[in-house]
C-alpha cells in the first residue's frame, strides 16, 4: 500500500513501460486555487481504478486533463507510449492519445435532437469514415454490450437516467477506446440503477479489456469491482491502494473519515 | 365624420399591378430571410469568437444595424454608398443588400443566444468524440439551436416582411409602391391602403400564429407545462422593438 502523498511512477517524465495512461506532475489551478498540485497517476490496460475524495477534492479535474477538456498548468502525460502533453501543453501526437480515451459524463449529454442510432454513429461516420452500415453495425454490437440493442431507434429523451447513461457509455465504445474516464457517472442514479451501470463497465473490462477510471462514491463496486481505489485531497493523491487495503486496512485518517461518512450516507 | 363612398372597383382595376407588386415584395423576402439565415451562422459564430478582434468587428457590425433606423440603412446604401464608391447599385440589388444586412445583424443574436443555450457538457462529449469545431456547429450546436430559435426567427422574419414596404421609397415596385402609386393617381387612398394592409396581414397572420405554435411547443416540451403568455422583452429575444 502506498500511503505517499502521491502515488510515486518512476522519476518524473519517465512513466512506467506497461501504462496505458501515464500522468506526471500534473498541476492545474483554479482562481489561484491548486486543483492538482503535482499529481502522477497511471492506468494500466484492463485495470479498474476507482478515483473517490471530497468535492473540489481535484479528482474531476484529473480526468478532465486526461481527457484533453482541461489544460493544465504543468505535467506530461502519455498515452499508450506516445507523449501527448508535455510541460502542460499539447504536443504533436496529441490526437493518437485522444484516440485511445473515451469519456462518459454525470449528465449523460447524449444529444437530444437525435435518436439514439444518430447519436452513436455521427462521431464514427465523421472521424472514423465508417459506412452508414458499418457504423450501424458497429452501433447494434456496442448497445448490445450495455443491455440496449432494443433502444437503438429511440429518442434519448424518452429513456430512463439509467438507460441514457448506458447509452452514453455506448456511445463512448463506438470510437474503441482503451481507457474510459466516468466521471461520476452514477450520482444521478438510484441505486440499482448505477449498481446496473457499474455492471456494465465491470463486464467491459472483463470481456473487452477496456481501462476505467471512474470517479464515483459507490464504495460497494469500488470494494468489489476495482484493481485499485485511489483518494484525492487537496489536489494531491493520498492513498493509492487495492481495495482491500484501502477499506480495511489503511491508516490514513482523513479515507477513514471519509469512507465512514460514504457508509453512513 | 366626414362621409366616405367606397369605390372598390378602383383596386379592381389596379389589380394586377398590385399583384405585381406583391410579387416583388414576396421575392426581397424570401431572397432576404434565405440569405440572412445562412450569413447570421458565421457573424454568430464571430460573436462568440474566442479571438479579441473577430468578437469586436461582429459586434460592431452588430450595434450599427440594430442601432440605426432601417430607413436610413436603406438610403445609405441606394444614396450614399454610390457616392462613395462610384458604383451605382439598383433600386432591387440595394433594397435585398439592406435588408439583408439588417436582418443578418438580429438573425445573428437570435442564433447567439441558441447556441450559447447549448448545454456546454454536449459540446465536451462532441469534443471527446474528436468531432471538430465545425461538426460539432454543423450537427449538435446549429439544430438545436435554430430549434430552440425558431420562434425568435420567425418573428424577425414577420418583421422584417413588414420592413420591406420601406423599399418603396427607393423606387422598387413593392405592393406598397403599387398601392401609392395607384392611391395617387385615383385618390382612392383609403381603398388602396386598406387593400396593401389587407395583404401584408394575410401573409403575416398566419406566420404569426405559427409563431405562437412553436412557442407553445417549445415550452412543453421544456416543462411540460403551456405558456403564461407575457410581452417579450425586445432586447432579451433579438425581437426587433
Amino acid at each position: 500500500m502506498n500511503l505517499a502523498p502521491n502515488l510515486g511512477t518512476a522519476e518524473p517524465g519517465t512513466p512506467a513501460t506497461t501504462s496505458l495512461v501515464s500522468a506526471v506532475n500534473l498541476a492545474k489551478q483554479f482562481h489561484g486555487r491548486k486543483v492538482l498540485d503535482g499529481v502522477d497517476f497511471d492506468v494500466a490496460a484492463g485495470e479498474v481504478s476507482v478515483i473517490i475524495g471530497k468535492s473540489g477534492s481535484g479528482k474531476s479535474t484529473l480526468l478532465r486533463v486526461i481527457a484533453g477538456l482541461e489544460d493544465p498548468e504543468e505535467g506530461d502525460v502519455t498515452i499508450d507510449g506516445v507523449l501527448v502533453r508535455s510541460g502542460g501543453a499539447r504536443t504533436a501526437d496529441w490526437n493518437h492519445g485522444a484516440a485511445k480515451v473515451g469519456m462518459v459524463f454525470q449528465s449523460y449529454n447524449l444529444w437530444p435532437h437525435m435518436n439514439v442510432l444518430d447519436n452513436l454513429i455521427l462521431a464514427p461516420r465523421k472521424i472514423l469514415g465508417l459506412s452508414a452500415g458499418e457504423a450501424e453495425a458497429r452501433a447494434e454490437k456496442a448497445l448490445a454490450e450495455v443491455g440496449m440493442a432494443e433502444h437503438i431507434r429511440s429518442r434519448s429523451t424518452q429513456l430512463s437516467g439509467g438507460e441514457r447513461q448506458r447509452v452514453a457509455i455506448a456511445r463512448a465504445l463506438m470510437m474503441r477506446p482503451q481507457v474510459l474516464l466516468c466521471d461520476e457517472i452514477t450520482s444521478a442514479l438510484d441505486p440499482p440503477v448505477a449498481a446496473e451501470v457499474l455492471g456494465v463497465l465491470a463486464r467491459l473490462k472483463q470481456e473487452e479489456g477496456l481501462a476505467v477510471v471512474l470517479v464515483t462514491h459507490d464504495m460497494a463496486f469500488a470494494s468489489k469491482a476495482a484493481d485499485r481505489v485511489i483518494f484525492f485531497s487537496n489536489g494531491r493523491i493520498a492513498v493509492d491502494a487495492t481495495p482491500d487495503e484501502a477499506f480495511h486496512h489503511c491508516e490514513n485518517a482523513e479515507l477513514k473519515a471519509f469512507v465512514d461518512a460514504v457508509r453512513i450516507d | 365624420m366626414s362621409e366616405q363612398d367606397f369605390d372598390w372597383g378602383a383596386v379592381a382595376n389596379a389589380w394586377p399591378h398590385l399583384l405585381s407588386g406583391l410579387g416583388v415584395t414576396l421575392q426581397i423576402a424570401a431572397i432576404t430571410i434565405v440569405l440572412s439565415m445562412i450569413l447570421a451562422v458565421p457573424v454568430a459564430v464571430a460573436r462568440m469568437s474566442a479571438i479579441e478582434i473577430v468578437r469586436w468587428v461582429a459586434q460592431l457590425y452588430i450595434e450599427i444595424f440594430r442601432c440605426t433606423p432601417m430607413l436610413v440603412q436603406l438610403f445609405w446604401i441606394y444614396y450614399a454608398l454610390p457616392a462613395l464608391t462610384g458604383i451605382t447599385i439598383p433600386g432591387f440589388a440595394s433594397a435585398v443588400i439592406a435588408l439583408t444586412a439588417n436582418l443578418t445583424a438580429f438573425m445573428a443574436e437570435a442564433y447567439r443566444s441558441g447556441f450559447q443555450a447549448v448545454p456546454v457538457e454536449q459540446i465536451e462529449a462532441g469534443k471527446m468524440l474528436r468531432l471538430s469545431r465545425f461538426q460539432q456547429l454543423r450537427h449538435i450546436i446549429v439544430p438545436q439551436a435554430l430549434r430552440q430559435q425558431i420562434p425568435v426567427i420567425l418573428s424577425l422574419n414577420i418583421s422584417m416582411f413588414k420592413d420591406t414596404a420601406l423599399v418603396s421609397t427607393i423606387a422598387v415596385h413593392d405592393l406598397m409602391f403599387q398601392a401609392n402609386t395607384a392611391a395617387t393617381e385615383t385618390y382612392r387612398s383609403l381603398e388602396f391602403f386598406t387593400t396593401a394592409a389587407a395583404v401584408y396581414f394575410c401573409i403575416a397572420f398566419p406566420v404569426s400564429l405559427l409563431t405562437s405554435y412553436f412557442e407553445r411547443r417549445g415550452q412543453l416540451a421544456r416543462t411540460g407545462r403551456a405558456p403564461i403568455i407575457k410581452p417579450r422583452k425586445p432586447e432579451l429575444t433579438g425581437v426587433k422593438p
